[in-house]
């Protein structure tokens, strides 16, 4: 792990949204391509400079067997090093781990990472995916919905811990308030809520009511990113961000399976529904990077429901381990003078779409001074936490506006 | 998930409500259970090299890496772990039953399984006691669910 914490920056972005309803309906691979294509222009690279490709798992949306192969083909790239990271959902943020890797190891000179999905315009996702989130032999026959499925963790969670549903609640309403003034959150036409709009709101799966619950974007997002080394970095691009640290970590399937027989630090005798891979790839991340959760500016989650986010918070070092309800509850990520969390609005009101980097580029935005109507002053450092599954698979990523090497 | 297919390799539907994906069905590795399942008992696996139960699907044991593992049969007495009350189904197929108890149960053989929990009396509440019960569900299937309250 030596020297690799900023050996790498990102370089180029690239971003293609399309909403359902839109006059052409796009595809994710369409969209995927666009991205691509504006994040090599805005790194100032040509097609046989892309050493590397990674991309998240096929879309839900574009079923193809090899979905690296059909954007490769589109762009006319022929990669020396190319593959999908899948951990569900969450291998699109682990595409830069792998991206940082093979830079730090002197393979290629830059890798192209892409992540794409619309589900939102093409499938029924409150049915489809709930097959996607249980092992349909020993689960799916049962009839959980998503939201209940991570409500198993979310109800332990709060019964070893003592949390409430107006703890957890807070959440939501920052969440809200972060997505007003987001030009493309979907929630942001609704306007702001309360405590009492989400504890009043319809039960889906109990614990969870509707406004505890993540929403399905509304279209399609396609999100690109071009890395490369801290030497080519300074030598050729003007605009860096650093990949300051990440890490990874991944215990199970699917939920029923989740529960113990490790046998080895740090779970031991777990994981259990509510230890998750999350803290483990976060202690990596800031270990690599030499930063403690205090020196973070801004911090974006992955996790899709009310409580899921109070223990992300956890696991991502903000609070200790139980104290993510108390922690919210008093103030710590409220929208005026609390730790800037899901500034897109998170999954709450942003919307979700199935994988997606629009989280990290939210910080890489921060950092840059561009994420107009939500700027937060002066980010230096951001964490990004992405996950895969019934809280299966982690990845997190930290951002830097200045080499931490 | 009734019967045995001759050859599961050419494929059994399994239907998750209206959705269909993939191999996930009852295979060699877990076919067993589902045997088990329609003479209404709950089997697990077991490693007689360790001493130690593990869910159905696995195939290997963990402390000594054993694949001798047996199907023996478990008591089907618990304890809700954790458990949510669904009220917007996943698909049509289970929506005319919300809201319906969807559940992990902690087995006295120390292994968790994922279920349907049935009120017999009072609240479902974690650390409540269950017994095994055998239903067939909305999907048509028999299954194992898990009964809270005065029966168990």
């Amino acid at each position: 792990m030596a020297g690799i914490g900023s050996a790498t920056a990102i370089v180029g972005m690239g971003r293609a949204m399309a909403r359902k309803g839109d006059a052409e309906p796009k595809t994710p691979l369409q969209l995927g391509a666009a991205a691509a294509r504006q994040a090599m222009a805005a790194a100032g690279i040509e097609r046989h400079q892309v050493g590397a490709l990674f991309t998240g798992r096929t879309p839900q949306s574009y079923m193809v067997l090899q979905y690296n192969q059909s954007l490769l083909n589109e762009l006319k790239i022929g990669p020396t090093f190319c593959s999908e990271m899948t951990s569900h959902g969450g291998g699109a943020l682990g595409t830069l781990q792998l991206a940082a890797t093979a830079l730090h190891a002197g393979v290629i000179d830059y890798a192209l990472c892409v992540t794409n999905e619309a589900s939102g315009i093409w499938m029924d996702q409150v049915g489809s995916n709930a097959a996607w989130e249980g092992d349909l032999q020993f689960e799916a026959p049962y009839g959980p919905s998503t939201p209940s499925i991570y409500a198993q963790t979310a109800m332990r969670y709060m019964h070893e811990y003592g949390v409430t549903a107006e703890m957890a609640a807070q959440v939501a309403v920052e969440n809200r308030r972060w997505a007003l003034d987001h030009p493309h959150a979907a929630m942001r036409h609704k306007g702001p809520i309360t405590v009492e709009d989400v504890l009043s709101s319809r039960l889906v799966a109990t614990p969870f009511r509707l406004l505890d619950c993540a929403v399905w974007y509304p279209g399609g997002i396609a999100t690109a990113v071009v890395l490369t080394r801290a030497d080519l970095a300074r030598a050729r691009h003007t605009e860096l961000t650093w990949l300051a640290g990440f890490g990874q970590c991944n215990t199970h399937e699917w939920i029923g399976e989740r529960m113990g027989g490790w046998g080895y630090a740090p779970f031991e005798d777990g994981p259990d529904l509510v230890q998750t891979g999350a803290g483990v790839a976060a202690k990596q991340a800031y270990a690599m990077a030499g930063l403690t959760p205090a020196e973070i500016d801004i911090a974006e989650s992955s996790a899709p429901f009310s409580t899921i986010n109070l223990i992300m918070l956890e696991e991502l070092g903000f609070c200790p381990r139980g104290e993510g309800g108390r922690f919210v509850a008093d103030g710590g990520i409220a929208y005026d003078g609390g730790l800037p969390f899901n500034t897109i609005g998170g999954y709450l009101s942003f919307g979700q779409v199935a994988q997606g980097l629009y989280n990290l580029q939210e910080v890489v935005d921060q950092i840059h001074g561009r994420a107009e109507g939500r700027q937060v002053p002066d980010v230096r450092t951001g964490i990004v936490h992405m996950h895969g599954g019934p809280l299966a698979c982690h990845s997190v990523v930290i951002l830097s506006k200045e080499s931490l090497a | 998930m009734t019967g045995t297919p001759a050859d599961w390799s050419h494929g059994m539907p399994l239907m998750a409500g209206d959705w269909f994906i993939g191999l996930y069905q009852p295979s060699p590795e877990t076919v067993g259970y589902w045997e088990a399942v329609a003479r209404r008992e709950l089997v697990l696996k077991y490693s007689p090299a360790a001493g130690r139960w593990y869910h159905p699907k696995r195939i290997v044991c963990t402390e000594t890496g054993s694949t001798a593992l047996e199907w023996r049969r478990a008591s089907g007495r618990g304890t809700v772990y954790s458990f949510s009350e669904v009220h917007r189904a996943p698909s049509a197929v289970f929506a005319g039953s919300v809201p319906y108890t969807v559940g992990l149960v902690a087995l006295e053989e120390g292994v968790h399984l994922f279920t349907r929990f049935i009120a017999d009396a009072g609240p479902i509440a974690i650390g409540a006691p269950a017994r095994v019960d055998f239903q067939v569900l909305e999907g048509g299937t028999l299954l194992p669910v898990f009964r809270v309250g005065a029966a168990a």
